[in-house]
């Protein structure tokens, strides 16, 4: 959802409706032919997590379970999605199953779907390694979906310029004031790292916990301190106060040392990097306390066809199998608690992989792009 | 059957087969573009849901009222007022080269000018980015020439006046062009053999001739550059910014679509003005040919 490119939209939107369109006229011919389960699986997100699935989960799954097959149908930054709740919510209301077996939704529809009974809802007795998950994660939209992977924005910084990793966010803020220039985050309307930092200050004096939910205008007057303190730090943005648009933008500038520290999306920086598309000394780091960042959930359709298989499958992604590969291809963090990762890896991620502050409501959320408008970039 | 009765099955003939070829624009026209216009109007001057009827002028008063709207108006204006200034100066000169020199270097001249309308606004503007950011090519010529401090080129005003100009001057120069091809040369050759100078020719033949071509390029050239979004989403700065960027930010991010409709109006009132030049020009042009 934040990597979403405006422009493409309606053209992606369209392909994706015909490969729906097509896909759902050859599956139960290919399913009937064959002997095996094919589970129908529907993946919204970015390239990345269409690889993780394609070339990763999917053929060790089955190659584990060869009883199954799977269908995998990708909704490339969540376009589709939308043809896809209805086809849920119709099957739900006629009554009869859906082939929509799994489906990785945005938290838009996790919600919707709630009041409707569209999710199953999950437990320790229909999921036993649902147990290896964070709790809290779990209770925040109470057992419905499996939080498998999660990406926080962290700090990043180049470490040919930088020798102390900054470790607080007063620590990132007094060297943003002692090197002027070397700091930018995106404009918090065109992506999440941009947002991270702006509720990092703003969080900074409130705490997180307050806006992650519901929606009071009269509470915003506690962002003021927020954003007297990004005031203050504009001169000393990269280009005297410019943020670029986009979270590639602010790794192009990264890439090109224009700025030697910025905030970066852990799973994005680390990708860039890992293609050389980031300087070698870049290094990432998650502050404390850390900045905001997300969990991509697959659902468990109540109506699905093939629920057993699904469960299978939901029950594998979270093994230390499936989630190792969660780190390795995508850099992303695992959906079950670190310990229960192999030793090396937890030492490779020991510093980004502190947890992440919540997303404020989508409400706030708004009011928080618009208010850095007002009171930032303008100043008052 | 007489000849007038004839003539007149044939004209009706005529006349419902021209509005059948007319009527399916037409119903695009009014249910696109003339429908939604005046619903969004409406909804703009509606008061809030639950207080008194009628029309009120509340969301303008609101709108107008935020210092950040008024100065992405007032800063809209200016970037097109800029752009199409630079534009007009630079393809003017083209123009008249490609209409009256001759050889291979102008007819070659004809193809390059046209490149840029070619390039999608996307590219062209990302393209600019690479071209004029800090250790892009140009300050990297400059630093090379001894320059090492010079004001930033892109993320601002700048950037989007020269990607605006880059991607305009195709359009600026075709539509020049044509009113110059269409002055016809023996009024040239007549000044001249009368003792007119190239300066003296221009100023009193070719520059009133093609005053209305030159309206009309202004006008249009205006109203694309104020209505833009993808060149100053892309290559300006974070404030001020153009309209189009203000009333994407405000329908999409801020969920404030009341306040972005209303902008959309007060945009279009402008754009509007604007026009209202360009139909006297054509107007004008067409009773001069009658």
């Amino acid at each position: 959802m934040r990597r979403m490119t405006r422009f493409h939209r309606p053209v992606v939107a369209a392909l994706v409706a015909v490969a729906l369109v097509l896909i759902g006229s050859t599956v139960p011919n290919a399913a009937r032919a064959a002997e095996a389960v094919t589970l129908n699986l529907y993946i919204s997100g970015d390239t990345n997590v269409f690889d993780l699935f394609q070339k990763g989960f999917i053929p060790a799954f089955t190659q584990r379970y060869p009883k199954y097959k799977v269908n995998f149908v990708g909704l490339l930054h969540g376009n589709g999605s939308d043809g896809v709740y209805a086809k849920i919510l119709g099957a739900k209301r006629a009554g009869r199953t859906t082939d929509v077996d799994l489906w990785e939704a945005e938290p838009g529809y996790v919600d919707a779907g709630i009041p409707e009974n569209l999710w199953v809802k999950l437990s320790p007795k229909l999921l036993p390694n649902i147990a290896k998950v964070p709790q809290d994660i779990l209770q925040a939209v109470d057992y419905f979906g499996v939080p498998y992977r999660g990406s926080s924005v962290v700090i990043g910084y180049n470490s040919k310029f930088i020798n102390t990793a900054p470790r607080t966010f007063d620590d990132v803020v007094a060297w943003i004031k002692a090197n002027p220039g070397k700091f930018t985050y995106c404009d918090p309307n065109t992506g999440g790292s941009g947002q991270a930092f702006v509720t990092a200050a703003i969080y900074r004096f409130t705490g997180p916990d307050k806006f992650a939910k519901g929606y009071d205008p009269k509470e915003e007057a506690a962002w003021d301190p927020g954003w007297k303190l990004l005031r203050e730090l504009q001169p000393a943005m990269y280009n005297n106060g410019f943020h670029p648009n986009g979270n590639v933008a602010v790794l192009q500038l990264m890439a090109q040392e224009n700025i030697y520290m910025a905030s970066v999306w852990s799973d994005q920086g680390l990708d860039f990097f890992k293609r050389g598309q980031l300087p070698k000394t870049m290094k990432f780091t998650q502050i404390t306390p850390p900045l905001i960042g997300d969990d991509a959930r697959v659902m468990l359709p109540a109506g699905g066809a093939h629920l057993e298989g699904a469960m299978t499958f939901l029950n594998w992604l979270l093994t230390p199998e499936a989630q190792t590969m969660v780190i390795n291809m995508i850099a992303g963090y695992p959906g079950i608690e670190w310990k229960y990762m192999p030793a090396p890896l937890r030492d490779q991620f020991k510093d980004v992989a502190k947890g992440f502050s919540p997303y404020p409501s989508p409400k706030y959320l708004a009011d928080i792009k618009r208010l850095w408008h007002e009171k930032v970039v303008v100043g008052q | 059957m007489t000849d007038a009765r004839k003539g007149s099955a044939s004209a009706r003939k005529e006349g419902a087969l021209g509005l059948a070829l007319v009527l399916p624009p037409l119903l695009v026209l009014i249910f696109l573009i003339v429908v939604p216009a005046i619903t969004a109007i409406i909804e703009t001057l509606s008061p809030p849901a639950g207080t008194t009827t009628g029309l009120t002028f509340n969301t303008y008063a609101q709108v107008l009222g935020a210092r950040i709207v008024r100065s992405d108006i007032i800063f809209s204006v200016d970037i097109a007022l800029i752009s199409v200034a630079v534009v007009f100066c630079l393809s003017y000169p083209l123009a008249l080269y490609l209409r009256f020199a001759q050889g291979r270097l102008p007819a070659l001249f004809a193809v390059l000018f046209t490149i840029p309308l070619f390039v999608p606004v996307v590219i062209a503007s990302f393209a600019m980015i690479t071209f004029l950011v800090n250790h892009g090519l140009i300050s990297t010529m400059l630093y090379r020439l001894g320059i090492a401090r010079f004001p930033s080129l892109v993320y601002n005003a700048t950037g989007i006046v020269l990607t605006q100009v880059w991607a305009s001057i195709p359009f600026a120069v075709l539509i020049l062009g044509a009113g110059l091809q269409s002055i016809d040369d023996a009024l040239i050759d007549g000044a001249r053999d009368v003792g007119a100078g190239p300066l003296r020719t221009f100023v009193s033949i070719i520059l009133p001739l093609n005053a209305i071509p030159t309206m009309i390029t202004l006008t249009l050239l205006f109203i694309s550059i104020f209505g833009s979004f993808t060149i100053p989403y892309l290559v300006g700065g974070n404030a001020p910014q153009m309209l189009g960027v203000t009333m994407t930010n405000y329908l999409t991010q801020y969920f404030r679509r009341t306040e972005a409709v209303t902008m959309a109006v007060i945009a279009f009132i402008i754009a509007a003005a604007v026009g209202a030049i360009y139909v006297t020009s054509v107007s004008r042009r067409e009773r001069n040919l009658l």
